[in-house]
């Protein structure tokens, strides 16, 4: 096991360190430099030379490269352009939020997902499972921001049982304080979540419902629901568990929009209000860290299913 | 006479919609202690009527007739009535037991919950402790170990042996083994047999086991009950039916299967093969040296698949190599025509080195053998006709009159060349493998590799392809490595037989001398284990690997 965690590690860090070049890159594409995006199309040649020497982008790109991975190293992400705080105070305070919202859209999600994938699984071709089907696919369908107004028009206009604004507090105290504010924001995320994870549990089931083992522990004569929910069911979480791992990018960027939507304080509200004003540092600090979260997050997956899958935690060894 | 059956089917009928009747006018009795077999080709519905007593037949089968296991009729019980007497009272052992156990739970959870699925009262140590004993009685070692082993550790006669402690943990009155000794290499298979025996003398069940193999009827069964196309068309003693068939389909059946005897070898019309000494004489069509190949195993170690294996196969000559499962054969033979590349040794084929070739060379040696594989369903593109199938090699070798050629090599293989518009999966089993074979010979090869060809084929459709196969090599000339795990198979068709047992040649020569006097123990082994076709002589046979 420690053989395979180092390995994966090492992987791991591989990948960073790319997502790390690919990202100081992504940083020179930008049109006439970040001083053209920063100071605007009517910049003096001057007034950009001046930004240029003063953030060392008139070094070479090595150099540059070096003085960004360093200052990385150091817990540096560089300085906001418009909010005059450091990028990585910023996304300190932000992240929580974020993943407190994400995690609990996904926890939301899989807890309507599986038992519904295992029960459409069981209920193959029958009218309801047409029905929820339909259903699954509309929700998979719907943009996530038709998805978050529609909600907000019906439950907190027409049915105004639910404020509009997430809550807005500093800590995370104080957002669970608020309780009601998160209900909205959370469905958003797991509605189209719920599409994604019910149909993999349900061909999973279904796939798991054809196997010999099934048949076994039939003849053995256990009944219907424990074939179903302990022998199938152990089964059928793996491709789950592999996919979340590799659902979290997808999760960020559902963030992205939730949060402009509901106005809630994380960081893809704050990518977004970056995006807008051509914050670079922000930005590229928060790719870097999602894709910081995207490798932790296979790798989490990686161990999960170690633990689910006997073969696996055999190879792993 | 006198004993009332364990196990009584009256006038069973299965039927699939309206119109797939599987199961048609069945009946059949096993009274305790007695071993009843059940035979009969694939489609003959005898795994449905197995599947029928436990109440498993997926719920678009409709059931009539009158299961009764000791005296109460199954087909009448509802969902909890039935789980009461699955395992407890009627248990099964199915085929493939990689699959028959979950994956996910230990061998000793899932012996466990059989008998805590019957005994409630039952603590979860008693049901482990329970389970190490059975696992004992069906003779697996070190029982404590194996307890908290997952199944995909266990070898596949070690899985099937969990698989029947688990049938015989709330000791049924009725045992169905249904195939399950098909999936098993011969030795292993012969074990398994011995177990069921000494089971059944020790608990009193009555078995029932479904089988094609004759062999395996043979060797274990006190009583036959021959289906063909969901009827019953024979029942008689063990020894009856292999000394006086009555049904014309019995006897059709016992023609088709192939027997390990002295004498039952192919007539060879060519009267120029060489004798095996002179072979190497001419150009051999397949020579290979000190030939080792090596597969990345776990942690980056190698294992060997094949280990420093030397064989040669002169032009014209069937050489027969015959093994286990995991032996090396099939890569012997991939590596044979290039398709796998050797960790050193040596491949020259027709005279010319494989090793070495490459690009052109390789490609123009490459078009002068082909190869046949055990799976026609799977080894055919399911979207390209049948005619496509066989052209493939005419075109990439840019040969003109492809029609014309078409049709004569279906014609060859005994197919209507109307055949060449059809798509595999619209095809018999054996159909499929005649295209298969079609292909191969689409290029008048010099060399054909035979892996397991007629494996995955009833024992009938078996007897026509294998006679086909003959035939075209007799009249092509073609020489063949004939790579298959039955010894009656290799007995038919092979000049020279070569035998091999994790990844060494063991043992090689002439098919009389390696089949009927084998130097070594693992032959002698190999070719005690493999069942014979008649009770009386399977019954020395026993009595004689048992005393190896």
């Amino acid at each position: 096991m420690t053989r395979f965690l180092a390995k994966r590690i090492g992987q791991a860090l591989v990948v960073v360190a790319l997502v790390t070049v690919i990202v100081f890159l992504l940083l020179h594409t930008v049109p006439g430099g970040p001083a053209r995006g920063i100071l605007g199309p009517q910049a003096t040649a001057a007034a950009i030379a001046a930004f240029n020497h003063e953030h060392g982008f008139d070094r070479s790109l090595p150099e540059q490269y070096w003085m960004y991975v360093s200052g990385l190293l150091h817990g540096d992400l560089g300085a906001s352009y418009t909010l005059n705080q450091s990028v990585s105070s910023l996304i300190e305070q932000r992240i929580p939020k974020t993943l407190v919202l994400t995690g609990l859209s996904t926890l939301v999600a899989l807890l309507v997902a599986i038992p519904l994938g295992v029960w459409q699984g069981r209920r193959r071709k029958g009218l309801t499972d047409y029905f929820i089907t339909t259903l699954v696919f509309i929700g998979y369908a719907t943009p996530v921001f038709f998805l978050a107004l529609i909600l907000v028009i019906v439950f907190a206009e027409k049915i105004p049982i639910l404020p509009v604004q997430a809550p807005q507090a500093e800590t995370l105290a104080g957002l669970f304080a608020d309780s009601r504010g998160l209900v909205l924001p959370i469905l958003a995320g797991a509605i189209a979540s719920v599409a994604v994870f019910s149909r993999y549990m349900r061909s999973a089931v279904l796939d798991n419902l054809a196997e010999d083992y099934v048949r076994t522990a039939r003849a053995k004569g256990a009944s219907e629901r424990r074939v179903v929910w302990l022998h199938i069911m152990r089964n059928s979480l793996t491709p789950i568990v592999a996919m979340l791992g590799y659902q979290l990018p997808v999760l960020f960027s559902g963030a992205l929009v939730i949060e402009s939507v509901f106005n809630y304080p994380g960081m893809g509200l704050l990518f977004w209000n970056a995006a807008q004003t051509s914050d670079y540092p922000i930005l590229l600090g928060a790719v870097l860290v999602i894709a910081v979260a995207t490798v932790i997050g296979s790798l989490i997956a990686d161990i999960l299913q170690a633990f689910i899958d006997p073969r696996v935690r055999g190879a792993i060894k | 006479m006198t004993e009332s059956p364990a196990l009584a089917i009256k006038d069973l009928r299965v039927t699939f919609g309206d119109t797939v009747r599987a199961v048609d006018g069945v009946s059949v009795e096993v009274r305790p202690g007695e071993i009843v077999a059940v035979v009969g080709e694939s489609g003959s519905g005898k795994s449905v009527t197995s599947m029928s007593t436990l109440g498993l037949l997926p719920p678009t089968a409709e059931v009539s007739g009158v299961i009764q296991v000791g005296g109460v009729d199954v087909t009448a019980l509802d969902g909890a009535g039935l789980r009461a007497i699955r395992g407890a009272e009627v248990a099964m052992v199915f085929q493939e037991p990689m699959t028959a156990l979950n994956p996910a739970f230990t061998v000793g959870w899932q012996v466990a919950e059989a008998l805590r699925l019957h005994f409630a009262d039952m603590s979860k140590k008693r049901a482990y402790e329970r389970a190490a004993e059975l696992l004992e009685m069906v003779g697996i070692q070190d029982a404590k170990r194996r307890l908290g082993q997952f199944p995909h550790e266990l070898s596949g006669g070690l899985r099937q042996r969990v698989m029947i402690a688990m049938a015989i943990a709330c000791e049924p009155k009725v045992l169905i083994a249904d195939e399950a000794t098909t999936a098993l290499d011969v030795t292993v298979q012969a074990e398994i047999l011995d177990l069921l025996r000494d089971l059944r003398a020790e608990l009193g069940m009555a078995i029932l086991v479904i089988t094609h193999n004759m062999g395996v009827v043979a060797d274990i069964a006190d009583r036959v009950v021959v289906m063909y196309q969901g009827k019953v068309v024979e029942q008689a003693t063990v020894e009856d039916l292999f000394a006086r068939p009555q049904a014309e389909y019995t006897r059709r059946l016992l023609t088709s299967v192939p027997r390990l005897e002295r004498g039952a070898h192919r007539a060879r019309a060519r009267t120029a093969l060489r004798e095996p000494g002179q072979a190497a004489a001419g150009t051999p069509a397949l020579a290979l040296s000190d030939l080792v190949v090596e597969f990345r195993g776990e942690r980056g170690s190698k294992v060997r698949a094949v280990d420093e294996v030397s064989l040669t196969i002169g032009a014209g000559e069937v050489v027969g190599l015959v093994g286990e499962s995991g032996s090396g054969k099939s890569t012997v033979g991939r590596t044979a025509i290039g398709l796998i590349k050797p960790a050193s040794g040596s491949v020259r084929l027709l005279g010319e080195s494989l090793t070495g070739a490459k690009g052109r060379d390789l490609r123009r040696l490459r078009r002068r053998c082909s190869i046949v594989f055990q799976d026609p369903a799977s080894s055919l593109d399911p979207r390209m006709t049948v005619g496509d199938c066989i052209a493939e090699p005419l075109i990439i070798n840019k040969i003109g009159d492809r029609d014309d050629r078409v049709a004569a090599l279906l014609k060859s293989v005994r197919l209507d060349p109307s055949v060449r518009a059809r798509y595999p999966h619209e095809l018999s089993g054996g159909q499929r493998q005649r295209i298969g074979i079609a292909r191969a010979i689409a290029l008048d090869p010099e060399l054909v590799i035979a892996d397991e060809p007629t494996s995955a084929l009833d024992v009938s459709v078996q007897a026509t392809v294998l006679d086909l196969f003959l035939e075209l090599q007799d009249r092509l000339g073609f020489a063949c490595l004939f790579i298959t795990h039955d010894l009656a198979v290799v007995g038919l068709v092979a000049d020279r037989v070569a035998v091999m047992n994790s990844g060494r040649l063991v043992e090689e020569g002439p098919r009389e001398e390696v089949l009927f006097d084998p130097r070594e123990d693992y032959t002698r082994r190999l070719v005690a284990s493999a069942p014979v076709p008649d009770p009386a002589a399977q019954r020395e046979r026993r009595a004689q690997r048992l005393s190896l």
